[in-house]
């Protein structure tokens, strides 16, 4: 219950941003795909930043996650080749569509009809991809 | 679109969400996670959603509580699509092209472990080396092929 709704609130904080900031726009994607625009190269480069001493900083300062009791821990993946194969497919529909997961969930919401139809399809990916792994008739996969 | 909030406030309360999902539940920020996890569920027919859907649906939320106070969504066609093809023929085209490059994009970010969010933003704070590969991946790959389409439309 706590999980639900700590997760809900951040998922909120995001997707106003992400509409805020005009990433639910494709025209705006699109814009900054082909250099017409910086906005999300600093956005993105300043999140990241933030994000890279904001979980270091909590490493120090915080030994186990307030919600779910976890110890925090930092890690990282070697890369192996579905890095890249699956970067270049995700790469493709972005690059085309100008959309990806978290502004599709924001269109959503904002009811822009056109989203209810890239939402099928990246529902449609996702579970293609836990059909073929198994993930769907065993226990939950992680990730 | 009109008043967009600047991107050096953007930037860092994405990060702080990245934050916020380390602190709460020791989790890795990304939206395909969670569109999984409803997925997966929802294909069990459960709604015990973990913290991961949860996030995804309050990304739906926070998108309808910007129109609500908004008064409209932030968006205005939908990008080149709807500049290039019009008429039901057209209507056909974009619906075929949005759910072919939907699948794309879902599949691949589960293939690379993770899509903008999951990868972009929590893998790449980390300096995960898978991370920065398949985010350097997307980004040059998405760079590519909207070049590509600009040199066709």
């Amino acid at each position: 219950m706590r999980a639900a709704v700590a997760g809900a609130l951040v998922g909120v904080v995001f997707g106003v941003v992400m509409s805020w900031s005009g990433m639910a726009d494709p025209a705006v994607i699109r814009e900054a795909l082909l250099f017409q625009d910086a906005y999300l190269y600093g956005m993105f480069a300043s999140a990241v930043l933030t994000a890279a001493i904001g979980v270091r900083v909590l490493a120090r300062v915080q030994r186990r996650a307030v919600v779910t009791r976890e110890p925090i821990t930092l890690t990282t993946d070697q890369p192996e080749r579905r890095h890249v194969t699956g970067a270049l497919l995700f790469g493709a529909g972005w690059g085309v569509a100008n959309v990806c997961p978290g502004p599709v969930a924001a269109q959503l919401g904002q009811g822009v009809a056109w989203s209810l139809i890239t939402a099928v399809g990246v529902v449609a990916g996702v579970w293609l991809y836990l059909r073929r792994s198994g993930a769907l008739e065993t226990e939950p996969a992680a990730g | 679109m009109d008043d967009q909030l600047a991107w050096y406030v953007a930037g860092p309360v994405l990060g702080l969400c990245v934050v916020a999902c380390r602190a709460l539940f020791n989790g890795r920020l990304g939206v395909t996670g969670g569109f999984s996890e409803l997925v997966t569920q929802l294909g069990r027919g459960s709604l015990r959603f973990d913290w991961r859907g949860w996030f995804a649906l309050g990304i739906i939320g926070g998108g309808l509580l910007f129109a609500l106070v908004r008064g409209g969504a932030g968006v205005d066609g939908y990008g080149w699509l709807t500049d290039t093809f019009d008429g039901s023929g057209g209507a056909f085209a974009i619906a075929a092209i949005l759910l072919i490059s939907g699948v794309a994009v879902g599949y691949g970010a589960k293939t690379a472990g993770g899509c903008t969010s999951g990868n972009g933003l929590t893998g790449s704070s980390l300096l995960s080396p898978a991370s920065l590969v398949a985010t350097a991946t997307f980004f040059a790959t998405a760079i590519v092929v909207a070049f590509a389409v600009e040199a066709v439309v």
